[in-house]
């Protein structure tokens, strides 16, 4: 096994409200409690930016939580996957418009996947959580995948460039 | 003496659910100051209740001021505004008000009690608890619709019916639940290494809790009996449906982790009451009129008194509205009670105080 099936089979979960009710949260620590058990697909919940994989957030983001949205963020590791839960971590949901929030966290990071829901139930957000396993899976191999191998062969007349190591490894590969 | 050190707690933090930032500053591990900064979640609430919203809807938004007690929310919005209605709500309808309250109670409890296992650093104890408070979950879904977010009470009445199956399957449950409860009690009483964490930490006196103004199981279980359940008769008939005042007196983590458990008992006695003696009547006052005047509500939530304030102009804006949550009234004996105590057992006396953030900001 490599490091990507791990990455795969052991995701590390961050989860940071920013405004939200502690609705979608409490179901995310539902989801960690044995009748869901979210850990049989490895999961655990971690408070370190440093180590996790996967963030989700709930909440509008409230002007005084965007920072620290974007300094977490900012800290996670490639690849990362950021999973949006609850209609008001998507859109703004009911506080859409309130003069102290944002609607919706994409609005200041890229998110992949989005879960309705007011408030999410555990089976959506396990149900989303996979779904973010898939992406993280081709967000890994976008990575790995070597940016020389891609380039175009350069010719300067009929001599092949020496100094484009990708162009002798792609003759080999066919 | 020893040289102080300043140790930042939050944001974002593993046993924090909610963004909350406390800076302890320690000598020789033990907290001899503490500051706490709650306003992250400040959302605006209030201006947009008095604004964007009718005040029939005002009901569905203040329940998103906090999931965890949103029935006592739209409840204390409900009653607000029947008083500036000047109506009467059946009878039915304020009983199952009562049922749905003292079902979330359950759950925020146990999920607090949880949570304070966890932050003591016992997983398996806040694994069975978790376990354990799945049926109230299962059984606020039955009765409302939701798993959170109920929606529950509206302007003038309930918005469903209770029935019969569910009524009766909630008997069933309630049930298995106490052999259960029993078990719960008894590890949170006797286990010995939960009380070398809970046991004096984070105590404040009775005095202390008199002069700082504290609500709820946090002032129960330093021995002060407020209670708003024990107080006010004219909205919801609690005395009838047998609600008893639980103290303890040592006024530490395991003084209150034992108020809530004692709680949950009475919580089960009030719910078997109500479905066995569930009035017959209408489910909703109907009204043409608009609210008028200036009205105050108390009620209890699971954290302690939440307060409701609400001014009308006779037109379908509301011209104020003011909510007053439970942590709030605590943040000042949360800071006090720290002092004294080992930094290593601040998380766990953090989760004790059961802060609901998402309230107080608003
Ligand atoms: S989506 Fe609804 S339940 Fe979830 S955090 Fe937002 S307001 Fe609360």
């Amino acid at each position: 096994m490599n490091l990507a099936s791990y990455r795969k089979k052991s995701p590390w979960i961050l989860h940071y409200n920013a405004g939200g009710c502690n609705g979608c949260d409490i179901e995310i620590l539902a989801c960690l409690s044995p009748k869901y058990d979210i850990e049989r697909f490895g999961m655990i919940n971690t408070g370190n930016p440093k180590q996790s994989d996967i963030l989700l957030v709930t909440g509008p983001v409230t002007k005084r939580s965007r920072e620290r949205l974007v300094e977490i963020y900012a800290q996670m590791p490639e690849p990362k996957v950021v999973i949006a839960c609850g209609a008001c971590a998507s859109t703004g949901g009911v506080f859409r418009g309130m003069y102290n929030c944002e609607g919706g966290i994409d609005q200041y990071i890229p998110v992949d996947v989005y879960v309705c829901g007011c408030g999410t139930r555990p089976e959506q957000i396990i149900d989303g959580v996979v779904q973010a396993l898939g992406i993280l899976e081709t967000k890994t191999k976008e990575l790995e995948e070597s940016v020389r191998l891609k380039k175009e062969t350069v010719k300067e007349g009929k001599q092949i460039n020496r100094r484009n190591i990708a162009d002798q490894v792609k003759p080999a590969m066919i | 003496m020893g040289r102080q050190y300043e140790i930042p707690i939050g944001a974002q933090h593993i046993s924090l659910l909610e963004p909350l930032h406390f800076k302890f500053t320690t000598e020789n591990e033990k907290i001899v100051k503490t500051d706490a900064n709650v306003y992250y979640v400040h959302r605006g609430i209030e201006q947009a209740c008095c604004s964007k919203f009718k005040f029939r809807q005002v009901s569905f938004v203040v329940g998103r001021v906090c999931g965890l007690c949103s029935i006592s929310h739209t409840t204390a919005y409900s009653q607000v505004a029947e008083k500036l209605l000047k109506i009467e709500i059946p009878l039915r309808a304020k009983y199952l008000r009562m049922l749905v309250i003292e079902l979330d109670r359950i759950h925020s409890h146990l999920l607090c009690l949880s949570h304070v296992a966890e932050n003591s650093g016992f997983e398996a104890l806040f694994m069975k608890t978790m376990q354990y408070r799945e049926f109230s979950m299962e059984l606020l879904e039955a009765v409302c619709g939701n798993r959170i977010q109920y929606d529950f009470s509206i302007v003038g009445g309930v918005a469903r019916d209770l029935k019969p199956q569910v009524a009766q399957s909630i008997m069933e449950r309630l049930k298995k639940f106490v052999p259960q409860l029993d078990e719960l009690m008894d590890i949170y009483k006797n286990n010995w290494t939960l009380s070398l964490k809970n046991k004096g930490a984070g105590a404040i006196t009775k005095e202390d809790a008199m002069r700082l103004n504290v609500v709820g199981p946090f002032a129960r279980a330093a021995g002060l009996a407020v209670d708003v359940r024990n107080e006010t008769e004219d909205l919801l008939p609690w005395k009838e449906v047998g609600f008893e005042m639980v103290t303890e007196t040592t006024g530490d983590v395991y003084a209150r982790n034992i108020v809530r458990l004692r709680e949950l008992y009475v919580s089960i006695r009030i719910i078997e009451n109500i479905i066995n003696g569930l009035p017959e009547s209408a489910l909703i006052t109907e009204t043409k009129a608009f609210p008028d005047g200036e009205a105050t509500v108390r009620l209890e939530a699971p954290r302690g008194e939440l307060f409701y304030y609400a001014k009308g102009n006779k037109t379908q804006v509301l011209e104020r509205l003011k909510i007053k949550a439970p942590t709030f009234s605590n943040v000042a004996a949360m800071t006090e009670a720290f002092t004294g105590n080992e930094y290593g057992s601040a998380p766990a006396i953090i989760a004790s105080y059961d802060p609901c953030l998402s309230c107080t900001a608003r």
